[in-house]
């Protein structure tokens, strides 16, 4: 039992990073119907950042985060005016292939600045503490943290787009650019700014992630993956779709665990044959793959 | 026999074209007579690979506009299909290259039925999931090597095997991938002056306005991915037989998938010689700056920097690749 619980835990605490990791994404695809490649890069950066400013300063990974913020809102914004500006024009293979460079670039010049080593934190307030939550779950304590501060940025984030008039204009843009203009949005920095909150956003989630996940130049792809089927379950554009679609995804990682409960509970035999943790991921492509046929528009999509 | 003579007819292009193109298969066919080094022979090896790659990719992402980019996961089942019947059963290549070919056809049918329901970006996102499934299978299945991947070595190299396609010098290799990259540039000039062709640019331009014509828009999108397959499928195969150490890693990886796409927009996707001058751009820029950069102490990633680079410029400033460029240059002077 205690195997079922620690499982379903981990799954929901994972979950509510993961969401976050999507909420850039959703947030750019929403406002310009662009599909951004360079997310996962864009993570990586995020971790790199934490990471380094932890050690450089000495200060808490925890108090990296508006550092990580702050590079991934000029990051993102700087991505956007130097370059995806010029693909809005093209055609849809261009832009697919455009983000593709783009996170080639990324990665490609971290690899030449910080090498190819898997890089972890070792120090820190809540590195290698952990709570107990009764029945024989322990929880680490750095993920405890990275879900809550998670769920604080979403909360941020969603009382941006729902309660000021900046996040009215980004809607307008998003559900038609054109009558934004008449309307007198300047549509443009719209997109820069959708471009500069998925960055910060999803910096966010790499300097809480680097607490407990080492870093390296690849680790992007696997996020950028992840964070398209958050999106497509949760449906392009939908920032509460995002989170709860997040915790579903979270729960498919740990079904490794699930399965493992299954087995030894009910003995049996056949089950226990199954390399299951191999495939952690593979479930997650195959549940993106079978949404997207099903119900392309998510749980809780607008647009198709 | 119709067919046929669409097939070597080239007759609606330039003079001009079709002396370079004359040209350049003189110097392909004179290449391996001439002194060269072993890594320029390797590189126009691979240059013919991803031609054909990226010509497979045209049929669907080119003259359909339906952007694949999954096209990976039939190297895989090409090439796996190829080393583990060579390794096993001894199966010789032109045994086990018509059944690769079944095979990814066969998975194709199964996963272009549901795919093709999708349109745009939903497409060419599932299209990586639906490859990445399948490298992730690959990747844990014991009866093809697992991670470590299949090795395929000969005991000895003593005639030219052209049963297995297993060969001592690069040379046979170069002289069997041109013929293939001849016989699809010849399927390629047939494929599109046929109905399947015009259909596809129809459904390009406006999907419902094809449907109203009466073109069965589902069925001619799945009979394309099937062709495209099997370009990439057989391709696959011989990569068994050419490296001769294949993994999940540098077969089905997403890299291949995007850079046989990558080929076919760089150079002009939906033209005839388009994926031809991707490749010749792409490949000798990404193996010779890997062998000059990469080597250098420190500098390791560089070559794909630049490579990246490339991507990024192309994809900003002309989507219509060098033969859009080229089309644009000819339009413009035909006025003045």
């Amino acid at each position: 039992m205690d195997i079922l619980i620690g499982s379903l835990a981990a799954g929901i605490l994972i979950g509510m990073v993961l969401a976050l990791v999507a909420l850039g994404l959703t947030i750019i695809f929403g406002v310009m119907d662009i599909v951004n490649f360079a997310h996962g890069e864009f993570l990586m950066i995020g971790m790199y950042t934490g990471l380094l400013t932890a050690q450089a300063t000495g200060v808490d990974p925890l108090l990296t985060l508006p550092v990580a913020a702050l590079v991934g809102f000029v990051l993102g914004i700087g991505c956007y005016a130097l370059f995806v500006r010029f693909l809005l024009r093209g055609p849809m293979v261009a832009q697919l292939l455009g983000t593709f460079g783009l996170m080639l670039l990324l990665r490609n010049l971290t690899l030449l600045f910080f090498g190819a080593e898997d890089r972890a934190l070792h120090h820190g307030i809540l590195v290698g503490k952990s709570f107990e939550l009764g029945m024989g779950v322990i929880v680490p304590a750095t993920k405890l943290a990275a879900a809550a501060f998670s769920v604080l940025a979403f909360w941020g984030i969603w009382l941006l787009m729902n309660r000021t008039k900046l996040g009215k204009a980004l809607t307008a843009t998003a559900l038609n650019a054109q009558g934004a203009r008449y309307v007198g949005i300047d549509t443009e920095r719209m997109n820069a700014l959708a471009w500069g909150i998925g960055g910060a956003t999803v910096t966010i989630a790499g300097a809480l992630l680097v607490n407990f996940w080492s870093v390296n130049p690849y680790v992007g792809l696997l996020f950028c993956m992840i964070a398209f089927a958050i999106v497509a379950l949760g449906g392009f554009g939908s920032v509460p779709g995002a989170f709860f679609a997040g915790l579903i995804v979270g729960l498919i990682t740990e079904l490794p665990g699930i399965w493992d409960f299954v087995t030894y509970t009910f003995d049996v035999d056949w089950m226990s044959q199954v390399p299951m943790t191999s495939f952690k991921y593979m479930w997650v492509y195959v549940a993106y793959f079978l949404i997207m046929v099903v119900r392309p528009r998510g749980l809780f999509g607008w647009k198709h | 026999m119709e067919a046929l003579k669409h097939a070597v007819d080239f007759s609606d292009f330039k003079r001009i074209d079709l002396t370079v193109a004359g040209a350049l298969m003189i110097f392909f066919i004179v290449f391996p007579i001439t002194s060269h080094s072993s890594f320029a022979m390797s590189t126009m090896i691979q240059f013919f690979m991803f031609s054909l790659y990226g010509m497979g990719w045209n049929t669907i992402g080119g003259y359909g506009g339906q952007v694949d980019l999954g096209k990976a996961q039939y190297v895989g089942i090409g090439a796996y299909t190829t080393a583990v019947m060579l390794v096993r059963w001894d199966t010789p290549f032109w045994v086990s290259m018509p059944i690769g070919v079944l095979l990814s056809v066969s998975w194709s049918f199964i996963i272009g039925y549901p795919l093709f329901r999708l349109k745009g970006h939903y497409f060419a996102i599932a299209t990586i999931a639906t490859s990445l499934v399948l490298k992730d299978l690959f990747e844990v299945w014991n009866f093809v090597g697992a991670a470590r991947g299949l090795e395929i070595s000969p005991i000895d190299f003593q005639p030219p095997d052209f049963i297995h396609l297993i060969f001592k010098h690069d040379v046979y290799y170069y002289y069997v991938i041109l013929a293939f990259f001849i016989i699809g540039l010849l399927y390629m000039n047939w494929f599109r002056k046929s109905r399947l062709g015009f259909q596809l640019r129809a459904i390009k331009d406006n999907e419902a306005v094809a449907a109203s014509l009466g073109i069965n828009v589902h069925w001619a999108k799945i009979k394309t991915y099937a062709i495209a397959t099997a370009f990439v499928s057989v391709v696959g195969s011989f990569h068994a037989c050419y490296i001769k150490n294949i993994e999940p890693e540098d077969t089905m990886s997403l890299d291949i998938s995007i850079l046989i796409a990558l080929m076919a927009m760089l150079g002009g996707a939906g033209s005839l010689w388009g994926p031809i001058i991707g490749a010749g751009i792409l490949i000798p820029i990404k193996s010779y700056l890997k062998e000059w950069l990469g080597g250098m102490a420190g500098l390791a990633g560089i070559d794909i920097i630049i490579y990246a680079l490339i991507i990024m410029i192309i994809s900003a400033k002309e989507p219509r690749g060098v033969w859009g460029i080229i089309e644009k240059w000819r339009q413009r002077r035909g006025q003045n």
